[in-house]
């Protein structure tokens, strides 16, 4: 079980956002939407980790994230959670091949990992040894959302993984983003202001940011 | 690159520079059987010292043996040992000497005899070893103490004796009697018979004041101090040490700063790639010990190829010059030396890599996500 319970971010004094609490099953979906700058994507960087909420607590499998020492929690991290940002965060310098590779180094896992079969559903068989500087938007959506799944997470965040793309794109990731977290057994958390998302993943639970406030 | 490079030419100079010194120690020291005075033609009393005990400068010109045998039955004298210098083989100095010289040494023979008549020579370890003279096997001494091909064809001398190693001067030295040295240069007359100098050891250390006084004023030879002279020659080189070992400090202080600005930069160029990987799981402990990683590979690399080149270096000057021929090395005690200035420079570096590890432990990855 995940819950996120009373969490509060404040910027420079001034409330972004109050009072979050919902919980998600395991192998549930939640769709977090609302309009842009309403804090989102801070939203999704507490739930995962990389940003300390000013209060409230994050619990993954009653385990208290935020409790556990830094170091803890990027292993934390890099062990459960698979995320896609909304800018990717790939190391551009490196190839689409190198950057899955990168991804299970941090892992640590002795388990052998088909990164070749993982590039092949995203469509990137082809161009594994390209630098991702040199890819288009929507490859590197696909590599993102790749490397996302590359440990099986239990947990999958995305953060607008579809708003860049035209509709036909969208679809394709939104596709694999839902493939993939069936095959993990993974509950997926999807972040967006895009609203074609719903009509291509069934969500369980939806939680509108600006109505929380 | 140039982090590497700088570290290497630092630590190269510093274990050159460590290496002579402890040769020019360890070899004055070795060289010296506890002689007390060295007494021979006036002239330089260091280069009296360098050409007869250390067999590296040329000698300041011969004494008469009549009047050198007046010192050694000298009251204040417990032994004296001649010696006739003037011949080489293959840059290898011939010494005409006693049997005398062979105790002062502590030498011992690993085969044949030592002399017993003229043209009769015992050659030192290293001799054998590089020139692959025998027992029984005959060479001819080249005029000079330089090889000039001036050869003495007429007289070879016969090798009786190969002596043990020692880790001294008497390992790169060919001993024959006196009488060999005078035969080769003709002088038959027993009157007007010379030698280079005569090795002195005395009775009582209290004559170090009074006999050398007598020897250089009342004669026309003079007596030089061992000790004496190698601890000013010593002072004066250990100043020109002094100041390579500052410019080596200098360039290796240069290499840290190098490994410095080398991490910072690279931090600042990847710090979007550093961020990214505490995203995927790498912990901020990891991270530090991978910036670490890189800055000591640097350092390690650095001091290690230093310190060989250094190593081939010294050994260069000692297979390539004729002088390093005439000087043995011995065995030197320089491993523990150079092994601290190893350690040494990789705890600075050490201590130097830790800002950009702090930089880097201390970054906050959202932040830098967002600003890049």
């Amino acid at each position: 079980m995940f819950i996120c319970e009373d969490v509060s971010f404040d910027i420079d004094g001034q409330k972004l956002f109050s009072n979050i609490n919902f919980n998600l099953k395991p192998q549930k979906d939640l769709l977090i939407t609302g309009p842009s700058g309403i804090g989102k994507t801070t939203l999704l960087s507490i739930l995962c980790g990389i940003q300390k909420p000013t209060t409230g607590k994050i619990t993954y499998n009653s385990i208290d994230l935020y409790n556990l020492p830094e170091n803890k929690i990027d292993e934390f991290r890099g062990k459960n959670l698979g995320v896609v940002f909304q800018n990717f965060n790939l190391i551009n310098t490196f190839t689409v091949k190198q950057n899955l590779e990168i991804a299970v180094s941090a892992i640590n896992t002795r388990k052998s990992i088909p990164l070749f079969n993982l590039l092949d559903k995203v469509g990137l068989a082809n161009k594994s040894h390209i630098k991702v500087a040199n890819l288009s938007i929507g490859e590197k959506q696909r590599l993102a959302v790749a490397r996302a799944f590359v440990g099986d997470p239990k947990w999958v965040f995305c953060d607008e993984p579809t708003s860049s793309l035209d509709d036909k794109n969208a679809h394709i990731i939104a596709n694999l983003i839902k493939e993939e977290s069936l095959r993990c057994k993974a509950s997926l958390v999807l972040i967006t202001h895009d609203s074609r998302i719903q009509s291509l993943i069934k969500f369980s639970k939806i939680i509108r940011l600006g109505e929380q406030l | 690159m140039l982090s590497v490079f700088l570290m290497v030419v630092g630590i190269t100079i510093i274990t050159v520079s460590i290496l002579v010194n402890q040769v020019t120690k360890n070899t004055f020291s070795k060289n010296n059987p506890g002689l007390d005075a060295v007494v021979g033609a006036k002239g330089s009393p260091l280069q009296l010292i360098l050409s007869s005990i250390h067999h590296i400068d040329i000698p300041t010109g011969n004494i008469s043996y009549q009047n050198a045998k007046k010192i050694i039955k000298h009251p204040a004298i417990k032994s004296a040992t001649p010696i006739s210098l003037g011949d080489n083989f293959q840059n290898f100095r011939i010494v005409g000497t006693n049997k005398n010289f062979l105790k002062l040494y502590k030498a011992n023979l690993i085969s044949g005899t030592a002399w017993s008549e003229p043209m009769q020579a015992v050659i030192g370890y290293n001799v054998s070893k590089i020139t692959k003279l025998k027992i029984n096997k005959f060479f001819v001494g080249s005029h000079g103490l330089i090889d000039t091909g001036d050869v003495h064809v007429e007289q070879p001398y016969k090798v009786v004796g190969v002596l043990k190693k020692t880790g001294t001067i008497l390992d790169n030295l060919i001993l024959t009697s006196l009488d060999s040295v005078w035969n080769l240069h003709s002088d038959t007359n027993k009157n007007k018979l010379e030698i280079t100098s005569l090795l002195l050891k005395y009775k009582n250390k209290t004559s170090s004041f009074s006999f050398p006084r007598l020897i250089n004023k009342g004669t026309n030879m003079q007596a030089a101090s061992p000790s004496f002279e190698i601890s000013k020659l010593l002072k004066l080189t250990g100043n020109a040490h002094r100041i390579v070992d500052y410019f080596s400090l200098l360039i290796i202080i240069l290499s840290f700063l190098g490994i410095l600005i080398t991490l910072l930069n690279n931090i600042n160029e990847r710090k979007y790639d550093l961020a990214v990987l505490r995203t995927l799981g790498f912990s901020r402990w990891k991270l530090f010990s991978i910036i670490l990683s890189e800055g000591m590979i640097i350092s390690i690399l650095g001091s290690t190829i230093g310190i060989i080149c250094g190593y081939i270096i010294y050994e260069s000057m000692y297979y390539f010059s004729i002088v390093g021929r005439s000087i043995e090395f011995g065995e030197l005690n320089f491993l523990n030396d150079l092994f601290l200035i190893w350690i040494i420079v990789n705890i600075i570096a050490f201590i130097t890599c830790l800002v950009p590890c702090i930089k880097v432990y201390k970054q906050n990855i959202r932040s830098t996500l967002l600003n890049s």
